[in-house]
């Protein structure tokens, strides 16, 4: 027999055979699929698998405490639908429920009255005082951190990962105040979220910040999949809501304390959207116009959760392919801008050695003295030849 | 420089040399360069006609120098004008508190009725100190040990300052109350003295200042060390207290070491409450020398006291038109031969009003003198106000003080670094309003201007002379020339010897001197006389000494008078401008008391023409001597608190206007 | 002559003694970070206790100076009040030496007034009683042109390499000082003339002074025991570690720059004071001594760390130059503008540093009104110096810049 023929039909018999076994794959997928989501809601899930916050206070000083308080009050929400510490990283000034000008030591409230006390027991602040950098806030987006910051202080996200990313403090057009020292532009983090994405950094980012003029800080974004809100537009103040007399300053600020509001209505399980959220924007109440910007965000907001981003999901899943691609990446990249430094740091580190061996002042008092009359002898010497010179 | 410009040498200094090196052989070859980017840049230029150029700039200069005295006299009465218009409310702006950390009014106080019969039962007690006639260290030992009963640490000071009159003795009490929870770096001062600003005593001003400091003492929220300082007679106690808080080592003897210390003071209330109750807060703010408070602590204790306190602020004791008891007040400031419907005019009376504040407000900073015991304190860098419980039937009382006081500390223990620089310049003319520096400095600056105009104009003057040309014109310029009869004139430059001006200049400052001795003397009182004589002989001896020497040897040199008003006017110029940033108000006298005699003074061939102009510019220079009770009080404050307006006066203005007197004096 | 003189030295070191070293000592304006006395003790006493002076960023002193005063003079009270007065009587006598060269006399009437001129100028003598380092610095540079003028040609060069050392804007003098050397100190201004020397000449001149200048830096070497004192001296110049205050036009730019674009203005800055040097003598071959003059205004207006002795001294040296004043354009503006900067330059020190009621803005406006007094002078000269050339206008006839 003709091996040759019969080993070509074999292997024609087999790719066929291939074709319609992966044909018929993803038709049972189909089927699997359409068995698991017949009883679901209308709505799409989010393809996230773990949520993370990264709340940022960018003021500090005794008079801005309604900025901490702020954030301390999204962090008790965030918390309280079921985003765990870990995933949380709160940049706190941190001066003011320790102050000394504090009628109630180690109380921060957000409501007249003192109803609330939003310092509580159980608060963990990453980053803390003058950790609270412009250069920080970037590094922890982007990932670029040095080896030596502790896993508590990184955002370790993947492509799967919703991030709620909150800010206040004092800003302006374009810009937000980082405690009266530095600002980040508003193309800082735009190009910040876009280094994300292209490392694969998130799934979805909801923005929020509430400041002066907050609507420019959102209007430079260009990456997918983010959506942003902000409390004033351009030319506007963001005000604060109330002051209490017995802490002596304001404690929250009017938009924040609105959808502080509004959250404290929602639970883990609710399915309030997006769009409600939004519609419930008061500008008369808030005394600023809120604005939205959700042209980078695929999806329709009527269908979007609130708790996609501010409730915790507890998604495991069995990953086959490729296992350590994404956590490689980010470790790869990571690495790749810690290594200049180390490189660097060497060789400068050893020439200072080699010049404090060098120039050492420590000798014996009779050296030092014998090198100071040695200079100046060779001065004198020097004088002595300039006057002879001359005289001759 | 005038003269027709009839032809040009064109000539530049990166030219000529070049021109006559290309000839010789030089040893530098980098003028060949040179040469070449000379004529690349000439090439780029528009060459405009040089000698048209040159016409215009003449004629500019020929214009400014025959309009020169319209323009000094004109920059001199605008000057003058705008200082009489600094009370238009056109001018001001209203005020604002600039730095955000302080949050005013923002507060529940604490104090309350209780506190206020504790004040009350102080109050007794001081009364009782008061009718003991105990002596002052007695009295000094009782309010430090009710401080140490409060649970304050308290000490006494005690001090002796020598002065031209006699020595100043006393006893100063204080305690120290250190802020729970912060580490004692920073500290507040409420301060009371024993005599108050009206001359009666501050018995409850010391009251509420003890009952404070038991009040305090049960609130931990304090970022600063809060000072209680109850302070001998009214000005002395509180000088002798500051220096020795801020000399810890003491290199003078005349005031005692303090036995506790805090940090660095940052802020100071000194209440002053003479009367048994009171209706407004005022408001007293100049320090020595002119130094003033940062204005948002002005700004935020009135904010404070209308909110917080409930009562009304002032400024002093002056009430605002609007209010019923103030009508009177203001009334009084115009002319009683006014007729009623002018004075009675709304914005009359709101001139008057603002004008009245201003004038006081000059009266204090261009004498330097404090208007109160919060004045001394500025001279450290701290801003200090006095609270004036302005006397009245009712209806506040030790109630309102207190609380308004708590409030505006609690603002003060806000503050997190020193309050803003740009703050510090400021003439407020009511409550809310006041005159930025944008619109007040102009004024003295345009007077020095006109001053230094007259002196560049004096100087020019000096140095070149307009004489009759014998030169007689071409015919072609006969034609040129519409009028060709005119007389020709031709200016001629002349030697300026400074060296006799300067004599003249420095003579008048030794003569500043030594009047400023004599006065300073302690045999003044008993020979008044002395000190009138002695620098009238001076002044005529200069006079003499110049007016009876010959007119100059040649008609080269630039006459004495020009030269000397030139000299005069430029240092006068150059004075009054620098003062202006640092003490408004003295700048604003000196340009109206100099700027003004010294644009007039000028050499006269009238013999009594010129003995008129010298007998005003001496009794210009010396009738002040006249006002010995305001001698007396300045050279008490130079003594005692280092105050620079009698030596000035001395050192400054009386030089200059015998200069002027001189320059009046002096043959043409 | 030799009586007034010492008079007038006496009455300095009267002053010297009196309380007024102790308030002057640390002025801004009278000191600058490489030239305060405060400093160079705390170096000193570094040195001695065997810590390397230059291993903080206090002491910027050159390491000549770190031997002298470790050896010759102790650095306690009395000892340098005398030598810093002594400097300055040498410093006057030096400028008089220059204008009998000049003048080509042995003795003139003008003596005294130029001495006078130089001893009772404030800019002098207030750093002199402040011991402020520059006071050595000015008389080295007044010692280099009198030997310069003198054709002793080693001295001179010897005394400018000690300079540079201790002030290295000042080797910008270098190439006026070869050709005053190469010629002669009489005043040429009227009658302008090439320069009648071969450049060649000064070759071995220059060779002169750069063995000098070595041999000084491996005597600062020994001294310092490294090479680091370089990096603290001369490199202050040109990095501006310090930004203490002071008169001069630089330290308030650099408080305000960014620091992306700190080493593009430094390099500005530095090569902006090299580039006059050239053209100004280029333009005055026929007499260095004015372009030396020039030089030192431009170095007292434009120089990293000035003190008051530094425009101080161009302003003394106008005595040298009589036949410049008539053809000054604004002489009574320039002294105005002087008299302004005077008076202002303490008081807004004091509104900012010591009352608080100003800013830096304050005293950085009377450094500006300080540069602008400085600047025109310098105007004033250069234009009165090239004018001498035309001589007296004739009737009806304007003389004009093109």
């Amino acid at each position: 027999m003709h091996p040759f023929p019969f080993s070509t039909l074999v292997f024609f018999l087999c790719l066929a055979l291939h074709v319609e076994s992966t044909n018929t794959d993803t038709a049972r997928e189909a089927a699997v699929h359409h068995f698991f989501t017949r009883n679901a809601p209308a709505v799409p899930e989010s393809a996230h698998t773990n949520n993370w916050a990264v709340l940022v206070c960018a003021s500090r000083y005794w008079f801005n405490y309604r900025h901490m308080a702020n954030a301390l009050g999204m962090y008790r929400t965030v918390k309280r639908l079921g985003i765990p510490d870990s995933n949380i990283i709160l940049m706190l000034a941190d001066d003011a429920a320790c102050n000394s000008r504090n009628h109630f030591p180690g109380c921060v409230f957000a409501n007249r009255g003192h109803a609330l006390d939003l310092y509580g027991e159980n608060i963990e602040v990453d980053y803390r005082g003058y950790e609270v950098t412009v250069e920080n806030f970037i590094r922890l987006l982007t990932g670029r951190v040095e080896p030596s910051v502790p896993r508590s202080k990184r955002l370790l996200t993947d492509d799967r990962s919703n991030i709620f990313v909150y800010m206040t403090g004092h800003g302006g057009d374009e810009f937000l105040k980082f405690q009266d020292s530095e600002e980040i532009s508003a193309f800082d983090i735009a190009d910040a979220f876009e280094q994300m994405w292209q490392k694969k950094r998130y799934n979805e980012i909801f923005f929020m910040i509430d400041t002066c003029q907050a609507n420019t800080m959102y209007s430079k974004f260009y990456s997918p999949n983010i959506l942003a809100t902000g409390s004033s537009q351009l030319g506007e103040n963001s005000y604060s809501y109330e002051n209490d007399e017995d802490v002596g300053v304001s404690v929250i600020d009017s938009y924040t304390h609105f959808v502080l509001e509004y959250l404290e209505g929602i639970n883990k399980t609710g399915t309030t959207s997006m769009k409600d959220l939004f519609d419930n924007y008061d500008p008369v109440a808030i005394r600023s116009h809120p604005g939205v910007r959700s042209d980078l965000f695929h999806r329709p907001l009527e269908q979007t959760l609130i708790t996609d981003f501010f409730g915790g999901v507890a998604h495991a899943e069995v990953i086959t392919d490729r296992p350590t691609e994404h956590y490689s990446h980010t470790q790869g990249s990571s690495d790749a801008a810690i290594d200049p430094m180390e490189k660097d740091s060497r060789p400068v580190h050893e020439l200072a050695e080699v010049l404090q061996t060098f120039s050492d002042g420590t000798g014996n008092p009779v050296t030092r003295l014998l090198r100071a009359w040695g200079s100046v002898s060779i001065i004198g010497l020097l004088i002595a030849r300039a006057i002879f010179k001359t005289k001759r | 420089m005038s003269g027709r410009s009839r032809a040009v040498v064109r000539w530049s200094p990166w030219a000529g040399l070049q021109d006559k090196f290309t000839m010789s052989s030089s040893g530098i070859p980098l003028i060949g360069l040179v040469d070449r980017i000379r004529r690349r840049i000439r090439q780029l230029r528009p060459s405009g006609d040089i000698a048209a150029r040159i016409r215009k700039r003449k004629k500019v200069a020929a214009a400014v120098g025959k309009y020169l005295d319209v323009l000094r006299l004109g920059l001199l009465a605008t000057g003058c004008l705008w200082l009489l218009a600094l009370p238009l409310s056109h001018l001001q702006s209203g005020t604002y508190i600039d730095e955000n950390a302080l949050q005013p009014s923002q507060v529940n106080t604490y104090w309350d009725w209780g506190d206020v019969h504790r004040a009350d039962k102080f109050l007794q007690d001081v009364t009782s100190l008061l009718d003991r006639n105990l002596s002052s260290a007695e009295r000094a030992v009782f309010f430090a040990t009710e401080f140490a009963k409060s649970g304050i640490p308290s000490s006494t000071q005690r001090y002796s300052i020598p002065t031209a009159r006699g020595v100043l003795n006393g006893t100063n009490a204080y305690a120290i109350f250190s802020a729970p929870r912060t580490s004692g770096t920073e500290a507040v001062v409420i301060s009371a003295s024993w005599k108050s600003l009206t001359g009666g005593y501050n018995l409850r001003g010391v009251s509420t200042v003890l009952s404070l400091a038991t009040f305090m003492k049960h609130y931990s929220h304090w970022s600063k060390d809060i000072i209680f300082v109850i302070s001998d007679s009214h000005l002395d106690g509180m000088h002798a207290w500051l220096s020795a808080y801020h000399t810890p080592t003491n290199p003078n003897q005349d005031v005692g070491p303090l036995s506790i210390a805090s940090g660095v003071i940052w802020t100071a209330l000194n209440i002053d409450y003479p009367g048994h109750s009171f209706s407004h807060l005022g408001v007293f703010r100049e320090g020595l020398n002119g130094r003033l408070p940062n204005q948002d602590l002005i700004n935020s204790f009135r904010v404070i006291s209308q909110h917080t306190g409930g009562v009304p602020v002032l400024l002093y004791d002056h009430y605002e038109p609007s209010e019923f008891p103030g009508r009177e007040q203001i009334r009084s400031f115009f002319p009683t031969w006014l007729p009623d419907w002018i004075r009675e005019h709304e914005d009359v009376m709101e001139y008057g009003y603002r004008a009245k504040n201003i004038l006081r407000h000059f009266v204090y900073q261009a004498k330097g003198r404090a208007s109160g015991a919060h004045g001394l304190f500025h001279q450290y860098r701290i801003d200090a106000i006095t609270l004036f419980a302005v006397p009245s039937n009712g209806p506040h009382g030790f109630h309102a003080l207190g609380r308004t006081v708590e409030s505006t500390l609690r603002t003060m223990n806000n503050l997190l670094e020193r309050l803003h620089a740009s703050f510090f310049f400021y003439i407020i003319t009511t409550p809310s309003s006041f005159l930025k520096i944008g619109s007040y400095l102009p004024s003295v600056v345009l007077v020095a201007a006109s001053l230094m105009f007259g002196g560049l104009g004096e100087w020019v003057k000096a140095g070149w002379v307009e004489v009759k040309d014998e030169y007689m014109p071409s015919e072609k310029e006969k034609v040129a020339n519409a009028t060709p009869n005119s007389p020709k004139k031709k200016w001629i430059a002349r030697r300026r010897d400074l060296l006799d001006a300067f004599m003249v200049v420095v003579t008048s400052h030794l003569a500043g001197l030594s009047i400023f001795v004599v006065i300073c003397g302690e045999w003044l009182d008993t020979t008044r006389l002395a000190y009138i004589i002695t620098p009238m002989c001076w002044v005529t001896l200069v006079l003499f000494r110049f007016t009876l020497r010959p007119p100059p040897a040649s008609a080269n040199a630039a006459p004495l008078p020009v030269l000397l008003k030139a000299i005069n006017m430029c240092l006068a110029s150059t004075l009054i401008s620098v003062t202006s940033v640092l003490n408004f108000s003295l700048a604003a006298l000196l340009a109206i008391t100099l700027g003004v005699p010294l644009s007039f003074s000028a050499p006269s061939r009238s013999l009594p023409v010129c003995v008129t102009k010298c007998a005003v510019y001496a009794v210009l220079a010396f009738g002040w001597l006249a006002l010995s009770g305001e001698v007396t009080q300045a050279i008490w404050d130079w003594q005692v608190l280092g105050v620079w307006f009698a030596p000035l006066v001395c050192l400054i203005y009386v030089p200059f206007v015998l200069q002027a007197g001189v320059v009046s004096g002096l043959a043409p | 002559m030799t009586f007034e003189f010492a008079l007038a030295v006496a009455t300095r070191t009267v002053l010297a003694f009196s309380p007024l070293e102790r308030l002057l000592q640390d002025d801004n304006q009278l000191s600058s970070p490489l030239t305060s006395y405060s400093r160079l003790q705390e170096g000193v006493y570094l040195f001695r206790h065997g810590i390397d002076p230059y291993a903080g960023g206090t002491f910027r002193h050159s390491p000549l100076s770190l031997s002298f005063f470790s050896t010759i003079v102790p650095a306690s009270r009395i000892p340098p009040a005398l030598l810093w007065t002594s400097l300055d009587a040498v410093g006057a006598w030096a400028l008089v030496n220059i204008w009998r060269s000049r003048s080509n006399i042995q003795r003139s009437k003008r003596d005294l007034r130029i001495a006078a001129i130089y001893l009772l100028n404030p800019y002098i003598f207030l750093p002199c009683l402040a011991l402020s380092t520059s006071t050595v610095e000015t008389t080295l540079q007044l010692l280099t042109l009198m030997f310069a003028s003198r054709g002793q040609s080693s001295l001179s060069l010897l005394t400018l390499a000690v300079l540079s050392h201790l002030s290295l804007p000042a080797i910008l003098l270098l190439l006026p000082v070869l050709l005053l050397l190469l010629s002669d100190p009489l005043s040429h201004l009227a009658s302008p003339k090439p320069f009648p020397q071969k450049l060649s000449k000064c070759v071995p001149l220059l060779v002169e002074f750069t063995v000098s200048f070595v041999t000084l830096a491996l005597a600062s070497t020994l001294v310092a025991g490294g090479w680091g004192w370089m990096r603290n001296t001369w490199g202050a110049g040109f990095l501006l570690p310090d930004l203490t205050p002071n008169p001069g036009l630089w330290w308030y730019f650099f408080t305000e720059m960014f620091d992306h674009f700190r080493p593009f203005f430094l390099a500005a800055f530095s090569l902006h004071l090299a580039i006059y040097v050239v053209p100004l003598c280029i333009k005055f071959q026929h007499d260095p001594l004015y372009a030396s003059f020039l030089l030192l205004g431009i170095l007292g207006t434009f120089k990293p760390y000035p003190t008051l002795s530094d425009p101080g001294l161009f302003l003394s040296f106008i005595s040298l130059f009589p036949e410049t004043y008539p053809y000054l354009r604004y002489p009574v503006v320039t002294a105005l503008l002087h008299l302004h900067a005077f008076l202002l330059l303490p008081l807004f020190h004091h509104l900012w540093i010591g009352t608080g009621t100003g800013n830096a803005n304050f005293f950085y406006a009377s450094t500006l009104v300080f540069g602008l007094a400085n600047g025109s002078a310098l105007l004033d000269y250069v234009w009165a110096g090239l004018r001498v050339a035309i001589g007296e206008e004739k009737e009806g006839w304007v003389v004009t810049q093109e």
